[in-house]
């Protein structure tokens, strides 16, 4: 019991923006998390670290496709990326194919990615239909659109596994012993039916978007050391795609979903904390830059991950001239340094270029 | 609130092949959330040659909720009640999709008369009876499909002509029998009780 409340409060502090916790979740946590290993609490410190907030998902078993949904378009309404638009309503339409050469019916589909697409064109400013992020989030509430755009990812989802069946036949023939038909008809496309590994790789195929899954559970580490896997889905350049979730160093997805058994939310990344870079201004040698490092471990093991030297100040150690100035050089890089570390220790390390938190955020309570 | 355009779009698309599947919805009245599906009865089967009526209601999840589906015409079958014609299929509870229709739905149950499921039944007496003894559930299926499966089959003036002979007005048995959609069982019925 004891450990119930410390689990749900170290839940809350990673959440710590959410607000209020609806009830029917607090209890699923509660009963989810009942026998909390020290292994869980030790990965969800871990994951405090890494991200500054999760936003909640009905429990429906329409989850993963919400998650994925809200995740997606608040992107493109953060980040205004048109281009992005333009590629993924071209594979929208590849979709839209692949379902019509499978004997879909056109009217079956076509209201669901009708709804898609506007909701794609709504987030993009500049247009009478524009919408906010809190509007977004009204929508994603709304069942009249978030269940419709559900059904439309589970189309794509349907239309990707059949289209290649070949590739997914074996492992879901191993998974639950059905035809690749069967399983569409009872596993994909009924609202309701819960997604895995296989409905998140059509998915990110489908419509090539990169997703992260980052799993929070009991399998313990090597080493002693603990941390949280995550697995990248990330889709297969070319078409059709030969190989999926081949993990790729340079793709960094922009979509994060946080995997309890049975259940995906929505994870913010703490960017702030990441993309940091201290830029020392001021004369850099081998010692002073020494000094420096020493300075980066004692005052910010945890904020600073990259310390850059402009190149245009380096000395050269042995030229008459400066040898004067390095006394100077040193003391005023590591002054520079501690001024900078300080702040950002003061800002709560969420300083910096990418770090997003959505105003709307610390006011909702309800899930999407 | 049921999507009508929908449903819409889905009666003409049943129109349109409806020579080639046998399949029939019509709405009941001006409303579409209450229809009457029509299917053949599957070669090959005790409920051969006979015409099955089925009441269509839709919820206002349509398409998100599945039509509710009820047979009006009596059928002898383990996964239909022989008392209220309840079906017991997956598709019209946990297993529907958005991506089915009408007439899916109805090709479905039509395959459902085709291939019993009596392990998982709706009627457990006609379930016992197809597990025990198969000859007479044959037999009684049989039975019942010409009894209540093929008056329909009878071209309205037929039937008004009949009912006439019982003694009922002309006008008050053809339009009894526009009230039930054409079930000659159904007319006499309510122009009993009326």
């Amino acid at each position: 019991m004891q450990n119930e409340e410390q689990l749900t409060c170290r839940i809350e502090d990673l959440a710590n923006c959410c607000g209020g916790v609806d009830d029917d979740i607090m209890q699923k946590q509660s009963t989810e998390y009942q026998s909390a290993s020290p292994i869980l609490l030790e990965k969800i410190k871990v994951l405090g670290d890494k991200y500054v907030a999760i936003r909640r998902t009905r429990g429906d078993g329409n989850c993963f496709f919400r998650s994925f949904m809200f995740s997606y378009l608040e992107h493109i309404l953060e980040t205004q990326d048109g281009a992005e638009v333009d590629r993924i309503k071209l594979n929208v339409e590849e979709c839209r194919k692949t379902l019509q050469s499978l004997g879909y019916v056109d009217f079956t589909f076509e209201d669901f990615f009708a709804l898609f697409l506007e909701q794609l064109d709504d987030v993009l400013q500049g247009n009478e239909n524009s919408i906010s992020h809190e509007e977004l989030l009204n929508r994603s509430r709304d069942q009249s659109v978030s269940d419709y755009v559900v059904m439309f990812f589970r189309f794509v989802t349907t239309g990707e596994i059949r289209k290649r069946s070949q590739f997914f036949e074996p492992f879901i023939f191993g998974l639950t012993n059905t035809t690749v038909e069967q399983f569409c008809k009872s596993s994909v496309e009924p609202m309701g039916e819960e997604s895995d590994h296989m409905h998140i790789t059509a998915l990110s195929d489908a419509l090539g978007v990169p997703i992260r899954v980052v799993y929070l559970d009991r399998s313990s580490c090597d080493a002693g050391v603990v941390s949280v896997n995550h697995h990248d889905f990330v889709p297969a350049p070319g078409n059709p795609p030969s190989a999926t979730s081949a993990s790729s160093e340079s793709i960094n997805p922009f979509i994060t979903l946080l995997y309890r058994p049975g259940h995906y939310d929505i994870l913010y990344p703490n960017y702030g904390t990441w993309n940091t870079c201290v830029y020392v201004v001021g004369w850099v040698d081998g010692t002073s830059f020494m000094l420096l490092s020493l300075t980066c471990i004692y005052y910010g093991m945890q904020t600073i991950k990259e310390v850059r030297v402009m190149e245009a100040v380096k000395i050269n150690l042995n030229h008459e001239e400066t040898q004067g100035c390095k006394a100077k050089a040193l003391a005023s890089s590591v002054f520079v340094l501690y001024i900078v570390i300080n702040v950002q220790m003061l800002l709560n390390c969420e300083w910096g270029p990418k770090c997003r938190l959505p105003e709307s955020f610390r006011q909702s309570s309800v899930p999407i | 609130m049921i999507d009508f355009a929908r449903v819409q779009k889905e009666l003409q698309e049943c129109s349109r092949d409806m020579e080639s599947s046998g399949i029939k919805v019509a709405p009941k009245s001006d409303n579409l959330a209450r229809l009457t599906g029509t299917i053949p009865g599957p070669i090959s089967s005790p409920y051969e040659g006979g015409t099955f009526q089925i009441d269509i209601t839709l919820p206002d999840g349509y398409p998100f909720e599945p039509p509710k589906m009820q047979f009006a015409t009596k059928v002898w079958h383990p996964n239909i009640s022989s008392q209220s014609g309840a079906i017991c299929l997956d598709i019209l509870k946990d297993q529907w999709s958005p991506a089915l229709t009408l007439k899916t739905a109805l090709l479905s149950v039509q395959a459902l008369l085709s291939a019993p499921e009596p392990d998982d039944p709706q009627d457990a007496v006609v379930a016992q009876q197809y597990l025990r003894d198969h000859q007479t559930f044959v037999g009684t299926a049989r039975y019942w499909t010409e009894t209540f499966a093929k008056t329909s089959s009878l071209g309205v003036e037929e039937k008004v002509q009949k009912l006439v002979e019982m003694g009922f007005p002309e006008a008050l048995a053809r339009s009894a029998l526009e009230s039930v959609g054409g079930d000659e069982n159904s007319a006499l019925e309510k122009l009993c009780s009326g």
